[in-house]
């Protein structure tokens, strides 16, 4: 059985501790990751511009990746989600297409994996910390990740989980949202930070690097001395000092 | 009623849900003093006529005699565009609108890239989903859930016995009031509360009784209005009201206090009881205004904040009988 | 459909003068947020929310998808209610048919309840020109008109002014100081309508639904003004959008469950009114006559267009503006047109088909889907609003700058040689600018994100670099498997081949 990973190109770059995190508690747990390097990335950046012409030249480096895979894991709902897309993409060419179907019904979000493809919603944690989580809008609202992060969490022993206040409220990321409307996105991430101020948490913990980079770079900007996690570096991190 | 959004506070101020007790709030009374027309004293002069029953129609007096009463076939449409009436310019834009009609519609065709449709689709999600339809409250819960659903958003709710019952709770209000003007439909249920010879001191206008009177302003002249409901919905805490010859829209809604008379029987569960019986009845049979009313005129504009009494009556009672 | 001085200037300068105004973004955050709160209440009280929304939305894919039958129907028979019918294809055709109503009827007043139809086609100004006053008897509509704007929600049309603003109008209104009391202001707007509706020469409405099979048309609202202008004055005239239809009053409980609980939060609004042709002959009160405009203005042609039909749909709730992160932080105002919030960004340039205008509204949204959780018939925004930068970028109208990035991002992102060897170039190149592990440099796109936040840098050994020796450390101490576990993987992929099975069968 062949269970690859699905790096991300974010995770790649500038966060390969996720990805190292992910491959170290899953081979714990038997399941070995095989990494097929001519990944690249899913193409939402190009995608939610409107350029669809330049994703399908991006898409078909994913499904040519993957093509051999039993199962694809990924550390991000929303490169997870922009997989959905792909039909739509190739809706005119039967043979992509075909490809594109079969590649999302077999990848996984991180957390979707652990709980609904492994069963395991204990892996044995311990993070005596005050934390909160911030649902990330496509791994949450689109791909319907809701439930599997919290099982996780509730199984960490010592960890204390505060309600992040306005938690499914946008963090601001939106890609080259960021960009190009400055402004606004830096009031939303202002105000996500100002929630998570709120709640005194030690750590912030999320399911995409993509929005835990913004505010995280917020936090940063201000000073602030939260720390920002992914779940999967958490849950490694927990096993880890047992 | 001051800035206070909290429904159970509202609900201290206005706390009556014990047979026969009233109370006006302070600011209601302030409104009632200030002229609401510029017609306000032309009513007092038509004071001879208000123990002379004069239905205009007497189909609704057949009608009426039931407890539902819903407008019967004298209400049907008019069949309108009668030519013969219309001035030149209203025909010119009926023709000019009669041609486009074609065009307009055979657009929406063409854009849906099909001939166009001419026989009734097939709609396989009509109303409700299955599983709506086939629940009901018994008698009691629905009484306690109207009464609670009205009440949580500023209305009001008396149980009575009888018609008679009724008849004494709103002379006992009008006197606390000091009610100078009441309208009421010209229905024979509301004959029966006698509120001329009980009220000598107040004038009952009895809606279109006189063709003569401006009744628009009368009723906005007046401090209460009594009307029938011709049902009721529990879930949402609505009561329906109808509109016809003898049953003016104006009552339920010009005066600054609404008094509603429900009988039990007519108090169902769900808004589809009264909404699917519009279908069965068919467009010829539908009167020409049918108001749902859930409470007090109210308005959210101002920072989200509840007032109430915008427009529409600020008070509201519905007396539940039987 | 906007105005043409909000069309010279981009969604970001007006939003720049929103962001800046703590005071309108006070009073919208502290709206929305109830409003939301109210809707999640009352949804959840109802229960089975989703099917409802299904139900909601099955039934208006059903009538827009048979939409000349049902429209026909409806003019049919609200003809034969008594009722005048008019079509109008754009603005220009709608006003000229009012104004030739107000001309006959000699009006001099026209007293109105809230109608988004009448915003998008600017009715009033068209009144005022020719001398008739045009009065709105909305609370927040009145309150807007004095101010000279234009509504900044759907539903809460002075949502961003607060009581002390209010005030103030309403004061300048009167000739007298009121206080910031909103029992008292709303009292005087009561008492100064009430001469206004009884003045009317016509009264002039919106429609939240019109009943194909008995040409009813239905109203949605709380302070009684509309039933005052459908009930005092003489004339009535009625605006109508020609998606408003619905086949039946059954039809309706399902529309009257979705409409006041996604909007407010309500069981059901405190009127809800069913019109069916003029005051019969011998009715007290009515109108005498009865006007439907029913207005094309661009909806037609989202007919058959498989990626913007379903925008018919909408029942103009408003549930979308008050769960919107970027909403909330700009208000209704910045998006430059008659309809604000998710909804606005898409139907906006939709409406007007006016492909410049796609540019800054569709970026101004971050995609999160909050407008399509919130929609009462699922309506997916989030992926119109993609669509639009899509159709942008097919006709060439891309930002240039853009366009070129976008050809690179696709040149590396398609090998992943090309990937890795940027990979190595990125870590070269940004060795001068990275202090502490970030990249605080405020220059080229890199400016706006760092007003607001540092920039982490690139890792030293991006992962596609650590694999190799990953994999070899993990493969010294390999664990077997769980069987449950094996069992379970084995299972969930013989389901997903025997639905592919099953698929390729049917096709």
């Amino acid at each position: 059985m062949k269970v690859s990973l699905f790096i991300t190109c974010l995770s790649d770059a500038i966060y390969p501790q996720v990805g190292e995190a992910m491959v170290r508690l899953l081979a714990a747990h038997g399941v070995k990751l095989d990494f097929p390097s001519v990944q690249t990335c899913c193409g939402q950046p190009s995608y939610n511009s409107g350029y669809w012409e330049e994703t399908r030249t991006t898409a078909k480096t994913i499904l040519k990746a993957f093509q051999d895979s039993d199962f694809v894991v990924s550390p991000s709902g929303s490169c997870t989600y922009m997989i959905h897309h792909y039909a739509e993409l190739f809706k005119d060419d039967p043979i992509w297409l075909e490809q594109a179907h079969a590649l999302e019904a077999k990848t996984y979000e991180f957390t979707q994996f652990l709980v609904q493809v492994l069963g395991i919603t204990d892996v044995g944690a311990h993070f005596p910390h005050r934390v909160t989580y911030h649902p990330s809008c496509h791994g949450s609202r689109l791909l319907g990740v809701k439930e599997e992060p919290m099982a996780l969490l509730a199984h960490v022993s010592g960890l204390e989980l505060v309600p992040l206040p306005f938690a499914d409220d946008c963090c601001g990321f939106g890609g080259t949202f960021a960009v190009k409307m400055a402004d606004i996105s830096g009031a939303m991430v202002s105000e996500k930070v100002d929630h998570i101020k709120e709640t005194e948490a030690e750590v912030l913990v999320g399911l995409d690097m993509a929005c835990l980079m913004n505010i995280a770079g917020n936090l940063r900007h201000r000073g602030e001395q939260v720390r920002v996690m992914h779940l999967a570096e958490l849950l490694y991190e927990g096993v880890a000092v047992r | 009623m001051s800035r206070n959004t909290n429904p159970s506070m509202n609900e201290a101020k206005f706390s009556d849900t014990e047979k026969g007790a009233s109370s006006v709030p302070a600011h209601v009374e302030h409104t009632m003093n200030t002229p609401l027309t510029r017609n306000n004293g032309n009513s007092a002069t038509h004071k001879n006529t208000i123990t002379n029953e004069n239905f205009i129609n007497p189909a609704n007096i057949e009608n009426a005699e039931h407890t539902n009463n819903i407008a019967s076939a004298t209400n049907t449409a008019n069949n309108a565009n009668d030519e013969q009436a219309q001035p030149s310019w209203l025909a010119e834009l009926e023709q000019q609108s009669r041609r486009q009609q074609q065009t307009f519609i055979d657009h929406i065709s063409s854009r849906l890239g099909r001939p166009r449709a001419t026989e009734p689709p097939q709609h396989p999600f009509r109303g409700a989903p299955t599983f709506w339809n086939e629940w009901s409250w018994n008698e009691q819960e629905r009484i306690e859930r109207f009464t609670a659903h009205f009440q949580e958003v500023g209305g009001h709710v008396v149980s009575v016995d009888s018609l008679e019952a009724a008849g004494e709770w709103i002379v006992q209000y009008a006197q606390e009031l000091k009610a100078r003007e009441i309208v009421r439909q010209q229905l024979p249920e509301l004959q029966q509360l006698r509120l001329e010879q009980r009220l000598p001191d107040v004038h009952i206008a009895v809606w279109n009784e006189n063709v003569q009177i401006d009744w628009r302003a009368t009723a906005a002249g007046a401090d209460i209005g009594i009307v029938m409901a011709d049902g009721a919905a529990a879930y949402t805490g609505t009561v329906m009201v109808t509109s016809s010859a003898v049953q003016g829209r104006s009552v339920s809604l010009l005066p600054t206090v609404c008094i509603v008379l429900l009988y039990k029987e007519n108090l169902h569960t769900r808004l589809g009881e009264l909404l699917i019986p519009m279908d069965q009845r068919g467009r010829e049979q539908l009167p020409a205004g049918v108001h749902f009313i859930s409470g007090p005129s109210r308005s959210s504009d101002i920072e989200n904040d509840l007032t109430i009494g915008v427009h529409g009556p600020g008070i509201i009672y519905t007396l539940l009988i039987g | 459909m906007s105005t043409s001085e909000q069309r010279s200037t981009t969604v970001k300068e007006r939003a720049d003068i929103a962001l800046n105004n703590d005071f309108l973004r006070k009073a919208v955050r502290f709206t929305t947020e109830r409003l939301r709160n109210g809707k999640q209440i009352a949804s959840t009280e109802h229960g089975n929310w989703d099917e409802w929304r299904e139900r909601g939305r099955q039934i208006r894919l059903h009538t827009i998808a048979h939409l000349d039958y049902y429209l026909n129907l409806f003019v049919d028979n609200a003809r034969a209610n008594g009722v005048h019918v008019h079509f109008a294809e754009d603005t220009a055709a709608a006003t000229e048919i009012v104004m030739t109503i107000a001309r006959h009827k000699q009006a001099q007043s026209v007293v109105k309840s809230k109608s988004m139809v009448s915003e998008e086609l600017h009715i009033n100004h068209a009144l005022e020109e020719a001398g008739i006053e045009a009065v709105e008897s909305d609370l927040g509509e009145y309150i807007i008109q004095l101010a000279g704007e234009g509504p900044s929600h759907i539903v809460i049309p002075a949502i961003h002014k607060n009581r002390y603003q209010i005030a103030e109008l309403l004061s300048e209104d009167a000739g007298e100081q009121l206080p910031p009391d909103t029992t008292i202001l709303a009292g005087y707007v009561r008492r100064k309508l009430r001469e206004k509706f009884l003045d009317a020469d016509i009264g002039m409405t919106g429609c939240n639904f019109a009943i194909a099979e008995t040409g009813s048309m239905v109203l949605f609202e709380n302070e009684g003004n509309a039933r005052m202008v459908t009930t005092v004055p003489k004339t009535q005239i009625t605006l109508m959008g020609m998606e408003r239809i619905i086949p039946s009053w059954e039809d309706l409980e399902v529309m009257a469950t979705l409409l006041p609980r996604s909007a407010t939060g309500q069981r059901l609004t405190m009127y809800m009114s069913g019109i069916t042709g003029p005051k019969r002959q011998q009715d007290g009160d009515g109108p005498e006559e009865m006007h439907i405009v029913i207005v094309d203005n661009g909806r037609s042609s989202q007919l058959g267009d498989p990626e913007f039909q379903e925008l018919l749909n909408c029942i103009r709730c408003g549930a979308c503006l008050n769960v919107c992160p970027v909403y909330r932080q700009i208000g209704g105002h910045s998006y430059g047109g008659t309809y604000s919030g998710p909804i606005g960004a898409v139907l906006t340039p939709a409406l007007n088909r006016n492909v410049a205008e796609w540019d800054d509204i569709a970026n101004a949204s971050s995609l999160c889907g909050a407008c399509y959780e919130a929609c009462p018939v699922k309506i997916p925004l989030h992926d119109m609003l993609v669509y639009l930068r899509r159709r942008k970028v097919e006709r060439g109208l891309g930002n240039r700058w853009e366009s070129l990035g976008m050809k690179g991002f696709a040149v590396v992102m398609g090998n992943s040689k090309r990937l890795g060897a940027a990979l190595k170039m990125g870590r070269l190149f940004q060795k001068p600018i990275v202090h502490n592990g970030t990249i605080s440099l405020k220059v080229g796109p890199l400016k706006g994100w760092n007003t607001y936040r540092d920039m982490p840098s690139m890792a030293d050994d991006p992962f596609r670099e650590r694999w190799t020796k990953l994999e070899q450390e993990l493969d010294q101490q390999s664990v077997t498997m769980d069987q449950t576990m094996q069992d379970r993987m084995e299972q969930l992929i013989q389901a997903r081949q025997r639905r592919q099975r099953g698929d390729r069968n049917e096709s």
